[in-house]
């Protein structure tokens, strides 16, 4: 999986050489400023299901319709499958805050979504709204410091363009 | 190829789990000893030819036949390879004491490592043997307790600030015994 330290040991391995001065400068790099991006990780981690929930509410108040007969959110089941959806997603961007790279976004969500999506005929923009709330809900430093505020945010942006 | 923070990745999308504080608690630990284990790195890195051609020098004091007519590290384009091979295995736990995960040293290196040699016929027991002493003088020159003596006139000691760098010499030493373990 893509992050800084397998980017560099490749580089080094195809190089066949010994990880160099720079090489470990550029690792240190990342080391210090990982702090922001592990604390992003654990307060998501730690109020997940609140998050996921809010996220979910916002998009269906949002596109009322999705609950008619017929729609992606027709009955329970459907809807449950929603909020699972928010919840993978979200899971993908705490598991990126901890690597330090969108790796497990683009290799586990992004990857053959768009193909998913138009099989199912599901709506994105329904996502869009739920991530976009997120965004905006995300406050520093009440949930966490402006740092991890950042990080997590740059990432949820993320995840919105490649739904956009 | 993992390092120690896609190695939590993977083992919590195993089971669907975000990663919490739990599992940060150990991650931080890698952050806190960040430059450490850079040091123990460059520690490796700087003394890499020193390290081999001492442990593969070793290998053959013990065992001198290694260099008579018939031996495996008779000629010196067999011996070369010695070292060339001493140095690859090296490399690789450079790259795994950086990482601070054992997957690239098994996917590259170990992989198939134990059945090539077979097939060459080279001498297991050697080869593990010039690990281990590798594995002695890599630790020596990460915790610093590498002396005039041991070292000769290579002597080479790496002045960092002090400090207890025994966790990481022992991860250190834990990749060296999974290659030796791998060759047995």
């Amino acid at each position: 999986m893509k992050s800084v330290v397998t980017t560099v040991v490749t580089a080094a391995d195809a190089a066949g050489r010994f990880p160099t001065q720079s090489d470990l400068e550029s690792v240190q790099g990342s080391i210090q400023r990982s702090a922001a991006r592990l604390e992003a990780a654990e307060k998501l981690a730690a109020g997940f299901d609140k998050v996921v929930q809010e996220a979910g509410d916002a998009c269906f108040k949002k596109y009322p319709y999705l609950k008619q007969a017929g729609e992606a959110g027709e009955n329970q089941v459907k809807t449950d499958k929603c909020y699972r959806d928010i919840a993978h997603y979200l899971r993908l961007i705490n598991y990126s805050l901890v690597v330090g790279g969108t790796g497990p976004i683009d290799e586990w969500g992004i990857a053959g979504a768009r193909e998913v999506y138009r099989a199912l005929n599901l709506p994105t923009a329904a996502y869009v709204e739920a991530f976009s709330y997120t965004r905006e809900r995300a406050c520093a430093p009440r949930d966490m410091s402006p740092e991890a505020a950042k990080e997590f945010k740059s990432l949820l942006s993320y995840v919105i363009e490649s739904l956009s | 190829m993992l390092d120690a923070f896609s190695r939590a990745v993977v083992s919590a999308d195993a089971k669907t789990a975000t990663i919490g504080e739990s599992e940060l608690a150990a991650l931080r630990q890698y952050v806190a000893n960040g430059n450490k284990r850079l040091d123990a790195v460059n520690a490796i890195a700087s003394n890499a030819s020193c390290i081999v051609s001492d442990a593969v020098s070793g290998m053959i004091c013990e065992n001198t036949g290694l260099i008579q007519a018939g031996g495996n590290c008779y000629p010196n384009r067999r011996m070369a390879s010695c070292l060339r091979d001493g140095e690859i295995v090296l490399r690789y736990i450079s790259y795994a004491l950086l990482a601070g995960d054992a997957s690239v040293l098994d996917d590259r290196c170990l992989n198939g490592l134990k059945e090539t040699y077979i097939a060459l016929g080279v001498p297991l027991q050697s080869a593990g043997r010039a690990v281990a002493i590798m594995k002695a003088s890599s630790c020596a020159h990460i915790s610093e307790t590498n002396t005039p003596g041991m070292g000769g006139t290579r002597f080479n000691k790496m002045e960092t600030i002090q400090g207890d760098c025994s966790a990481v010499a022992s991860e250190a030493a834990s990749y060296f015994d999974r290659i030796i373990s791998a060759l047995g």
